[in-house]
């Protein structure tokens, strides 16, 4: 009986956080579009948009994963590597769109190129471009101090937007590049919705290449030369790698996973525009998602970014749709959550009563459960979150009616600042840690 | 033994601001030796070793390795000729296991390029089994098999040593510079570690090694060189380093 191993009692929580955040807000989605009166179409159009954003921004993570979470280059350029992805994507697959002057006033300044190639063609310029230009950017500052990186990039990012913003024959400035074609065009009144699907398909895929490939390239002896400059260039060096050389590669196929993610961004939204798409927030969001999500593994990095960019949609959503129908709903929608919660947590109670009681049933105990499936993990944590959010209904009905959707939209940033705060202090490894490599 | 020095230091000087750590100074080392390096804290030791392993570039003088000039070439590349060093304080990949702290040491892992993984990935797989065997292998003379999987920051001090001298091996080199290889080691295994070196010797391979355990460096060294102040100031066979005057005077004390 000696050598039976230890039980372990220790609950899966990084899962269930996962779970239940990324459930939540995909729920707390469709309750917003339905109060505001969606129907079904509407809602699954309105959830494909933040799933393809959601996967741009995944690849963006990927991208500076490899770069900092593997090789321990902080990249603060994130958004120009991302931009140039977009604008080449842009250039490539549009139709020729020549500026249109009406009585010596520019109406439409157009942009350069209109190539119309295919989306792939455009989506491979993008990569290229992007990656080269990481290259380019990183050869002098690689050579430097760490932080050398960071200056540089930054202000490259920086110069770059600016730039985009005035070079108007060729960018288009700031009215930006309109008609970026989808990857397959819709007619009729469904066309919406059909595109949307698409896109998250076409996303979904993208995103599931990039992770097979760059599993199969950062788990393997070339990254593990990666996470070992992260730990120590100089000790690296010294075993005889040419430090230099890897961490360019992984700058640059890191930059071109951002181009990826901006090719894919001008054709999920069909339109750019440099003001805000890639002002050096989106770097910093990025930062936030892999910080979140859990450094030097890709399933960190999308899961952050899932995450991170849900709150910024739910913060939205419940600000552009929930709010108007709860007024008028309030009291229905107080009802459902807090029925659904009590009767979800009374099951539950049921099954755990059940799996104390018999002997037999100790696979119902809901510890055993929980550590066998993350659905039943994901059950739970809803079942909370749901009898939560009835209770939020209440809390809100008495003290501030009329605030709920202004004050979740504006505290948002502010939300997510503490979540960094708590995580960096009690879980600085992120939500999803970096596992041992246990070779064989 | 062998005339032609396997190493040779010339004039090398180094500053750093206003110290100069490392003041013309010129020593040989023979090939299949033992050879120790002694002198005071602060004497220019290890400044010497990461001048010679890459890692410092000397202000002037000229180094040479096998006949080949090797000052001023990057670390990488003197690897690759057959000469590695260890740190003083080891430098140990934290985050990475001790096995893979060791396998990372090999010098021709072809899935280390990043398109052989993609061209020959039956070679990436054959030649990471081999490694990984030889990695093994390294660490059970090293006695670190037992912790193979363990993370290298959860090492203790002594066994860091023992990683740093693991990886030192790995790389095959015909020159090892050891920046004082059992300091903090328990006596038992500083022991059998300095055997395992004259083994290696034995074998062919040749050992530079700073150390202040005056037991080890007069019965395991062939050859002692001093050092003071940047400079070498003494050499010869151990007894007459020990009875030398001025060794004496700034090091070993009366
Ligand atoms: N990176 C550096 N920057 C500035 N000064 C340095 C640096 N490295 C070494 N020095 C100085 O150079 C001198 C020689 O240092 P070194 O580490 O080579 O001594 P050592 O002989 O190895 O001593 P110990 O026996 O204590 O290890 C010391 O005065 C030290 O302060
Ligand atoms: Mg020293």
């Amino acid at each position: 009986m000696s050598d039976r191993p230890p039980p372990t009692s220790e609950i899966p929580w990084s899962g269930i956080v996962v779970f239940s955040v990324i459930g939540g807000i995909v729920l707390i989605g469709i309750l917003s579009a339905a109060i505001a009166g969606a129907t079904p179409k509407g809602i699954l159009t309105n959830l494909g948009f933040y799933v393809s954003i959601a996967i741009v921004f995944a690849i963006l993570a990927l991208g500076f994963n490899l770069q900092w979470g593997y090789t321990g280059l902080f990249n603060a350029g994130i958004a120009g590597f991302y931009l140039i992805g977009a604008y080449v994507a842009a250039f490539a697959i549009t139709p020729p769109a020549p500026p249109i002057i009406v009585g010596g006033v520019v109406v439409f300044p157009g942009h350069l190129g209109g190539f119309s190639l295919p989306l792939p063609v455009g989506m491979v310029l993008a990569m290229l471009a992007a990656g080269a230009t990481a290259a380019v950017v990183a050869v002098p500052a690689l050579r430097l101090r760490a932080d050398y990186l960071a200056i540089a990039t930054l202000a490259f990012a920086v110069i770059l937007q600016i730039a985009t913003t005035n070079l108007q024959s060729i960018t288009g400035g700031s009215i930006g590049i309109t008609g970026i074609p989808p990857p397959i065009q819709y007619e009729g009144t469904d066309a919406q919705f059909l595109n949307a699907m698409t896109l998250v398909g076409v996303g979904a895929l993208i995103l599931l290449a990039s992770i097979l490939v760059l599993q199969f390239m950062a788990e393997s002896p070339w990254g593990r030369v990666l996470r070992a400059i992260r730990e120590d260039e100089e000790a690296t060096m010294a075993l005889g790698k040419n430090t230099f050389n890897y961490k360019l590669q992984a700058f640059a196929i890191g930059g071109a996973l951002m181009g990826l993610a901006g090719a894919l961004y001008g054709v999920t939204l069909g339109y750019l525009s440099p003001a805000s798409s890639f002002a050096p927030s989106v770097t910093f969001s990025v930062w936030v998602m892999v910080i979140v999500g859990g450094s030097g593994n890709h399933r960190g990095a999308i899961v952050g970014a899932f995450l991170i960019y849900g709150m910024e949609w739910i913060s939205v959503q419940v600000r552009d749709q929930a709010v108007l129908g709860l007024a008028a709903n309030y009291v229905l929608m107080r009802d459902v959550f807090l029925g659904l919660g009590v009767n979800a947590l009374v099951a539950l109670g049921l099954i755990f009563v059940l799996g104390r009681l018999r002997p037999g049933l100790a696979w119902a105990h809901p510890l055993a459960l929980c550590r066998r499936s993350a659905v039943v993990r994901g059950v739970v944590l809803t079942a909370f979150a749901v009898y939560g959010v009835g209770w939020a209904f209440i809390l809100v009905e008495q003290f501030a009616p009329s605030a709920v959707g202004d004050t979740i939209f504006y505290t948002r940033l502010m939300l997510i600042g503490v979540l960094l705060i708590l995580l960096i202090v009690y879980r600085p490894e992120g939500i999803l840690r970096e596992r041992k490599r246990v070779l064989r | 033994m062998d005339a032609r020095p396997l190493l040779t230091v010339s004039e090398v000087e180094k500053a750093f601001g206003g110290i100069h750590a490392v003041d013309r100074c010129s020593l040989a080392v023979l090939p299949k030796t033992i050879t120790g390096l002694i002198g005071p804290n602060g004497a220019g030791k290890s400044t010497l070793f990461n001048i010679i392993a890459g890692l410092y570039r000397p202000d002037g003088g000229e180094i040479r390795f096998n006949g080949t000039r090797i000052d001023g070439l990057p670390p990488y590349e003197i690897v690759d000729l057959g000469l590695t060093k260890t740190w003083q304080i080891p430098h140990e990949l934290r985050n990475l296991t001790v096995l893979e702290n060791v396998v990372l040491a090999a010098k021709h892992n072809s899935g280390e390029h990043l398109l052989n993984l993609f061209a020959r990935p039956r070679q990436v797989k054959a030649d990471e089994k081999q490694w990984r065997a030889r990695a093994r292998e390294i660490l059970k003379l090293t006695q670190l098999d037992g912790l193979a999987n363990e993370h290298a920051r959860a090492l203790s001090g002594g066994q860091k040593k023992l990683l740093e001298l693991s990886r030192a091996l790995m790389s095959d080199p015909t020159l090892v510079l050891l920046d004082e290889p059992v300091a903090g080691v328990n006596p038992a295994l500083a022991g059998s570690l300095m055997d395992l070196i004259e083994n290696l010797r034995r074998g062919g391979r040749t050992f530079f090694l700073i150390e202040h355990d005056m037991n080890v460096v007069m019965n395991r060294c062939d050859w002692v060189i001093v050092m003071h102040q940047g400079r070498r100031i003494a050499e010869g066979p151990p007894e007459s380093v020990r009875a030398n005057a001025t060794v004496i005077e700034s090091y070993l004390g009366g």
